[in-house]
């Protein structure tokens, strides 16, 4: 475990007369749970934990870290999956789930304002009962704090940050800013929300996110359609782009994902499949229908060898649920699961696919590669037992090759994870040196003497 | 950068309090969060079935005390209910995983004096029936099931045995049954737990119905889940679905048991029969633990009485007429927390409910 920065020694009573001796933890107990987010084995001790319940008390909080020179890291739910809240070099965690205040919805100006231990499904309920959809929908909804998310709506609806009007922030020196606000249109100083969203908290604390709403659609639908290979169904996802619609719901399981989600759920599931895509639109009935036959027709042009479209709820919920079970199922084959999202162009996917099954081979490990179809955000997952350290290291090698390849298809090492401390060492290599040096240039502009979530983005 | 990344460890330097596989199981993935009631009242990682795994697994290789105050506190101010295993993608057994824990936790002086006195108090056959002996619950042969008594309900409240015996008079309810073993099993005493389960299995021939979603959920895993039905499950199989209209305009919610929902599955089967009765109220917390928890309110009154003040507020604002419950600690629970309040709902039991239509 990484060493405490032993600055520590009267932290505590510092902290606790800025938010109150009971919302300061440093026992041993709270660090070690505090070591780690949902990325597998990455940890690191912090000194203390702290529980801010406004935008004072943030901050103090960093001006105080900036007196002692003490790394913080803000956190939501830790649900993060690139080790982006672990507190590799020890210092204060700041925990932001006191502040979890939903302030208003208004239907009239069609936002939302929230401070930003709000989790997303708290958000998106608040929104449905005024008739409104907040859409970013990211797969840990239910316990992740609004940060930056991605999901599984984004093709059509966008990803967080496209719905973030303004936010309240405090700076790594401790100065408080407002950027943007409730207007759509609003171009006064540079884009600071947008710079800060997925920031990964190395520039600011965000304490208040306003956020825009749409009018919810009236209903959905879903469909799926067999393949014999990834290839076909890749070639399905474009016909269907270039058809004329702009689907809701585009998402793909591979071989070795079916193969998974069928030995754990038995759903019905056909095994000899090469591919599976799972597709969907909301809005009217009459556009839903339309929408829904015509990517039925894209998918039968390319050679689907079934293809179910919904009649009820409850079969749209079967068909959704292939989907979901695919994280539970993967991670039941061994004790070890890492989920990555290397991401690239469309119409790509079914050749960074393959590439991912030959990289897999050659290291000798089980990859499943499912995700979001529509705008190429795949997730490779590798199970393994831990106990194996060659495969642990193997794991490594294979994501460091996954990576290259994505970035020789001009596509990204993170679609929507973010960078965090797993992906920092292939950075440079996707974004160049002079890239890099602007972000620390921008770092410092924002927090002059390193404090915040030091060592990751833009260090 | 300098990256620790620190392999998990190595067999040998495991202790062995907990199985292997079922302490591997968590991904850390966080699912588990929004589920806890305790992470609902404090929102602190620590008291959260992720955090809880986390320091099982420091306890597990050493790296925490067994005395450390913050694994202690810990492992009690669980509630147990197992809210997080459906949710989790993993299938995480907590129940089971925080049975080991406390069954290495809570021995000798560590174990809190009110539940020695408790755990004592029903562990042998004779001290049961005492308890029961006062009280008139149920009693006579039938020729269907074994109805189990169970022991703090015989005591407390008789009269739910003498209700699911009018509702099915063909229930069998053999004399000196003892108690099933589910307050050792969770606090402590796991083996001990798990042959008393055994013993009554054996006492009770063929299928036993239970009126105590706790019960229920215990004895299933001990004797196998196709050998033990919750009432309201075993009504369902017996009767089959009822489209009548309700008998009432009663308004009723409903408090499920956290094992017999969590563990067993079992959620449908009294809201249907609720439904027959009058109109059903889904609560929005009905399926969330109300804090009785086997012994915690015994245990710990506050922390207890801070989880069921939700739905306490839950009830008052929908103004039910009644709140059915399928537990005995429930029951308890929620009739003190109803009186405190002072509110017109009154507590019955699923068996009392039916009873009353016939």
């Amino acid at each position: 475990m990484a060493t405490a920065t032993g600055t520590a020694t009267d932290l505590r009573p510092a902290l606790a007369a800025v938010v109150g001796d009971e919302h300061v933890r440093d026992d041993a107990g709270a660090l070690l749970t505090f070591s780690t987010d949902a990325t597998p084995l990455q940890r690191g001790r912090p000194d203390v934990v702290v529980f801010p319940a406004s935008t004072e008390e943030v901050a103090a909080v960093i001006r105080l870290a900036n007196e002692r020179r003490v790394p913080v890291i803000p956190r939501g739910s830790g649900t993060n999956l690139s080790a982006g809240t672990v507190p590799h070099r020890g210092g204060i965690v700041l925990v932001l789930t006191r502040m979890n205040r939903l302030i208003e919805v208004d239907p009239g100006d069609l936002v939302a304002v929230c401070e930003p231990g709000v989790r997303t499904i708290e958000l998106a309920q608040a929104a449905a009962a005024e008739g409104l959809l907040f859409p970013p929908d990211p797969g840990r909804h239910t316990t992740a704090t609004i940060g930056g998310s991605g999901g599984l709506r984004a093709l059509k609806y966008g990803v967080t940050r496209d719905y973030v009007l303004g936010v309240e922030a405090v700076l790594g020196s401790g100065e408080v800013i407002r950027s943007g606000g409730r207007l759509v249109k609003d171009v006064a100083g540079y884009d600071l929300r947008r710079l800060l969203c997925g920031s990964e908290g190395t520039l600011a604390v965000m304490t208040e996110i306003t956020l825009r709403l749409m009018p919810a659609p009236e209903e959905a639908g879903t469909g799926m359609a067999y393949f014999k290979n990834l290839a076909d169904a890749a070639r399905a996802v474009s016909k269907i782009l270039s058809s004329g619609v702009l689907p809701v719901t585009l998402e793909f399981l591979d071989r070795v994902c079916i193969d998974a989600v069928e030995g754990y759920s038995n759903i019905g599931l056909d095994r000899k499949a090469g591919a599976l895509l799972i597709f969907g639109q909301d809005g009217d009935r009459h556009s839903i229908d339309r929408d829904m036959r015509r990517m039925a027709e894209a998918c039968e042009a390319e050679g689907a060898s079934a293809i179910t479209i919904a009649q009820s709820e409850e079969e749209a919920a079967g068909v959704l649920q292939a989907r979901r079970a695919v994280l539970p199922a993967l991670s039941r084959l061994e004790p070890l699961t890492i989920l990555e999202d290397a991401t690239v162009p469309r119409s790509r996917i079914a050749e960074m696919v393959g590439r991912i099954q030959e990289i897999a081979q050659r290291h000798g490990l089980t990859i499943g590669t499912f995700g979001h179809a529509g705008d190429g955000n795949l997730h490779p997952t590798v199970v393994l037992d831990p106990a194996d350290e060659a495969a642990v290291h193997r794991a490594h090698e294979a994501f460091a090759e996954i990576f290259a390849e994505a970035i020789a298809m001009d596509g990204t090492i993170t679609g929507e994870h973010g960078v965090g401390l797993v992906k920092l060492e292939h950075l440079e290599r996707q974004l160049g040196a002079e890239h890099v040096a602007l972000l620390r240039r921008i770092k410092t502009a924002f927090d002059p003497n390193g404090i915040l979530n030091p060592g990751k983005l833009g260090s | 950068v300098t990256l620790e990344t620190t392999a998990p460890d190595s067999p040998e330097h495991r202790r062995g309090i907990f199985t292997q596989e079922l302490l591997d199981r968590c991904i850390s993935c966080g699912f588990c969060l929004p589920a806890c009631p305790t992470y609902g009242l404090t929102r602190v990682e620590t008291s959260s079935p992720r955090g809880r795994i986390n320091l099982m697994r420091a306890i597990e290789t050493g790296a925490l005390d067994d005395d450390d105050p913050t694994v202690v506190e810990e492992s009690s101010f669980c509630l147990g209910c197992r809210a997080c295993e459906p949710v989790c993608p993993a299938g995480v057994q907590y129940g089971a995983l925080l049975e080991e824990w406390r069954d290495h936790a809570w021995t000798g002086r560590r174990r809190p004096l009110k539940l020695r006195a408790l755990l004592w108090a029903v562990r042998a056959r004779w001290r049961v029936r005492l308890m029961g002996l006062p009280r008139r619950h149920a009693r006579g042969r039938g020729d269907g099931p074994s109805l189990m008594l169970g022991c703090f309900e015989r005591a407390l409240y008789p009269k739910v045995s003498r209700a699911a015996k009018r509702v099915a008079p063909e229930l069998s309810v053999p004399a000196g049954q003892g108690c099933c073993g589910a307050l050792h099993a969770h606090n402590g005493e796991l083996e001990r737990g798990t042959a008393m389960a055994r013993a009554l299995g054996e006492q009770l021939p063929g299928t036993i119905v239970t009126t105590s979603g706790g019960c229920a959920a215990h004895l299933a895993s001990v004797v196998g889940p196709e050998r033990v039905k919750e009432l309201s499950q075993w009504l369902a199989e017996r009767d089959g679905p009822n489209g009548a209209a309700p008998a009432t305009q009663l308004r009723i919610g409903l408090q499920d048991s956290c094992h017999l929902r969590n563990g067993l599955g079992v959620w449908k089967e009294p809201r249907a029969l609720i439904a027959r009765h009058g109109e059903y109220v889904e609560l929005p917390s009905a399926g969330a633990c109300c804090g009785a928890a086997g012994t915690y309110a015994i245990l710990r009154p506050e922390d207890s009485a801070r989880v069921l003040d939700r739905h306490l507020d839950e009830i008052e604002a929908a103004d039910l007429d009644a709140i059915v419950v399928v537990n005995p600690g429930c029951y308890r629970q929620l009739e003190q927390g109803i009186k405190r309040r002072n509110l017109r709902t009154r507590v019955v039991h699923i068996a009392e409910l039916m009873a009353e239509r016939s």
